[in-house]
């Protein structure tokens, strides 16, 4: 019962069933009811009044008497003669005709059946009267909307409640249908924003529907319009904030120059070059955390997974030496080579910034061990290092943009911008990928990205 | 071989005239004034289209050109100037706009400096990039490959004997790979050589260069020759067939 759509469809079956039953019910009780009433009839007054219009006045006398008959009788009343013809010549319904065609031997000729004994009387379910001169006229009396006992004739019965129950299932099924598959397409339609795709609508697929789904459509797209601009003027305003901020950054390191030329190299010339190199580091990288989250024209291409990292790996490497942290070293041995569909570049900052956090954590003289493996729909990438690792339950907030461990907070004014991770993970995303970290037997951090090929 | 070393000694005192485009005018004075003791003469435009009405009117031996400017950008700039000056161009790009970076050096910019860069790093590329090209000539004789005829004196190059146009940069690595042909040549040797500097992390300049180079050789209709790519190590030029 999880689905809507089949809670839907047998609610509203159910409720049509009940009330096929209901009214299958009443139908039963009501023509019990005039069958009742028709049986009393019988012993009535009217089957006296009839023999009593026959005594006194003969055929004709029964002929007026029946024309007389009140027309608000809830029944009609046939009298039929020996010939089996209405005394007012009306059309006999072919039950009464039947029945009278399987009574007639009996009860018309008023002789026995051949092997029947003498003393046997046989029941007479009609009622008839004789006349002045040995006629026998045989009443019926029949409910007025005869038509009623035709559709319920017990051979059509089970074949009329499939039908029902078919009918009602298809109406139910196309309600139910109705009402989830928009539910349905919202349901994609938000999945698709949450990843990202700030574009997506869902109004064209409604048509014109301008009933509450389709006036919901129409302001989710106003929702969806709403957070599209506000995305995209966050991309804007952070560009724009980077660029403005490197202006006077790169003023900074002219005036710096100059100064150092008239002044001399003081310590503190050094001091102010390296502050300057970190903010303009940390705009970068602010910079390049907001554009992954920009829409581009880009398309997907394939990329060899083991080239691409060979080649970050030997700039890291490269970095380390100029750097100065010479004595860590970084392996890759490549046994596969898996190709993957997706934006190099964004995927070739992830590892980096994986790769340059895990050295710069790493201790003097360890190493750090980067894995690439293919299996049939995915291929992992792990980057270990030998460092301290962090502490388990900061292992999720690790891929937060400035998250520090608490480990990580006297090591954070030397290392990196705090954006590193953040930006590894949104990288990792847009191509389709997830990260995760956790710690290897010996303690250190583990960071593993998954890619679907 | 005198003359030509007079002539290298006369370089290094003229003072060479450098023209910058960059909105950024205070940028400009600064920098003015920051290589001026190196002999480097700074003239400053604000807009793309007074640094090509400059460069038309004047007879600079440099370009430094920011590729952020408001009105007609950088690369526009360096598009309309390649189709008639090989003059040296050394392009200012922000730090992370990969794409720029390799449209500029697509479109035929010598050598990049992310903004904010290190004055003291302009200065030296400027220097390396007037080295190159007054060092060019002296070097003498032609260097030939299948159909490729290099010669340094001239500063020219042809395929088939129909003559093929290069930035500075390219026919630096070119003559490179020429005079090392069938040997495969470092990226970093020929980053020293064409560049004037030594390569850097993440630093593909080299491969943007060489893949242009590549192009406008297949182009002229180089079947004999081909540059290949050695993983990880460098480039080769190998005759064909």
């Amino acid at each position: 019962m999880r689905s809507l759509l089949v809670r839907i469809f047998l609610s509203f079956w159910l409720i049509i069933a009940i009330t096929i039953g209901f009214a299958a019910l009443g139908g039963y009780y009501y023509s019990e009811q005039i069958r009742q009433a028709i049986e009393n009839y019988e012993v009535s007054d009217t089957v006296i009044a009839a023999s009593t219009a026959l005594d006194t006045k003969g055929r004709p006398g029964l002929e007026s008497w029946l024309k007389d008959l009140p027309s608000k009788y809830p029944v009609t009343v046939f009298i039929i003669d020996q010939n089996g013809i209405d005394l007012l010549r009306r059309h006999v319904p072919p039950r009464i005709a039947r029945i009278l065609r399987r009574f007639a031997q009996h009860h018309l000729s008023g002789s026995g059946h051949r092997r029947e004994p003498r003393n046997l009387r046989p029941a007479r379910p009609l009622t008839q009267l004789v006349g002045p001169n040995e006629e026998v006229y045989t009443l019926f009396v029949v409910p007025k909307r005869s038509a009623y006992g035709e559709w319920l004739n017990e051979q059509t019965k089970p074949l009329m409640l499939l039908f029902a129950l078919l009918v009602s299932a298809s109406v139910s099924y196309a309600l139910a249908r109705a009402i989830t598959r928009p539910v349905h397409k919202f349901r994609q339609a938000t999945v698709a924003i949450a990843e990202g795709h700030l574009g997506t609508r869902v109004a064209d697929s409604m048509g014109k529907r301008r009933d509450e789904i389709g006036l919901l459509a129409r302001d989710f797209d106003s929702m969806a319009d709403k957070l599209q601009r506000a995305s995209e003027q966050q991309v804007e305003l952070t560009r724009n904030i980077s660029h403005e901020l490197r202006s006077p950054l790169a003023r900074l390191r002219v005036a710096l120059e100059l100064a150092r030329r008239q002044a001399g190299d003081l310590p503190e010339f050094t001091r102010i070059e390296t502050e300057a190199e970190r903010l303009d580091n940390l705009i970068g990288q602010i910079l390049s955390y907001s554009r992954l989250e920009a829409r581009d024209q880009e398309a997907p291409a394939p990329i060899n997974l083991a080239e691409l990292i060979q080649d970050v790996v030997e700039n890291v490497r490269f970095e380390c030496r100029s750097d100065g942290i010479e004595d860590v070293t970084v392996q890759f041995d490549p046994t596969e080579e898996p190709i993957i569909q997706g934006f190099a570049g964004a995927l070739g900052s992830a590892i980096e910034n994986v790769l340059r956090n895990a050295v710069h954590y790493s201790p003097s003289g360890g190493a750090v061990t980067v894995q690439l493996r293919q299996s049939s729909n995915q291929a992992t990438i792990t980057v270990e290092d030998q460092g301290s690792g962090i502490p388990d339950d900061e292992l999720e907030n690790i891929f937060e943009p400035f998250y520090r461990t608490r480990g990580a907070v006297a090591a954070a004014a030397t290392h990196g911008t705090g954006l590193g991770l953040a930006i590894a993970k949104r990288a990792v995303r847009k191509n389709s990928g997830t990260i995760q970290a956790d710690l290897t037997s010996h303690g250190g951090l583990r960071i593993e990205i998954r890619l679907p090929i | 071989m005198t003359h030509d070393v007079i002539v290298m000694m006369n370089d290094a005192n003229r003072a060479a005239s450098i023209l910058i485009v960059d909105d950024d005018q205070e940028l400009g004075e600064m920098l003015t004034d920051f290589l001026a003791p190196d002999h480097l003469e700074l003239t400053a435009c604000l807009s793309g289209e007074d640094g090509l009405k400059a460069l038309e009117a004047g007879n600079y031996e440099l370009l430094i050109l920011d590729i952020m400017l408001p009105g007609i950008s950088g690369l526009e700039v360096l598009k309309r100037l390649r189709q008639k000056s090989d003059i040296p161009v050394i392009m200012l790009t922000a730090r992370g706009d990969d794409i720029d970076r390799i449209i500029g050096l697509e479109f035929g910019a010598d050598d990049y400096l992310a903004k904010p860069f290190n004055p003291r790093e302009l200065a030296a590329r400027i220097k390396a990039i007037l080295r190159r090209a007054s060092t060019g000539s002296r070097r003498s004789g032609r260097l030939e490959l299948g159909a490729i005829t290099l010669d340094p004196r001239t500063h020219r190059v042809t395929v088939d004997d129909k003559p093929l146009r290069l930035t500075g940069t390219e026919f630096e690595i070119l003559r490179c790979l020429l005079e090392t042909a069938g040997e495969v040549v470092s990226k970093d040797q020929l980053n020293e050589r064409a560049l004037g500097r030594r390569l850097l992390p993440f630093d593909r300049s080299i491969d943007t260069h060489i893949s242009n180079l590549r192009g406008k050789l297949e182009q002229a209709g180089t079947v004999n020759a081909s540059i290949q790519n050695q993983r990880g190590i460098g480039y080769m030029l190998i005759p064909g067939q």
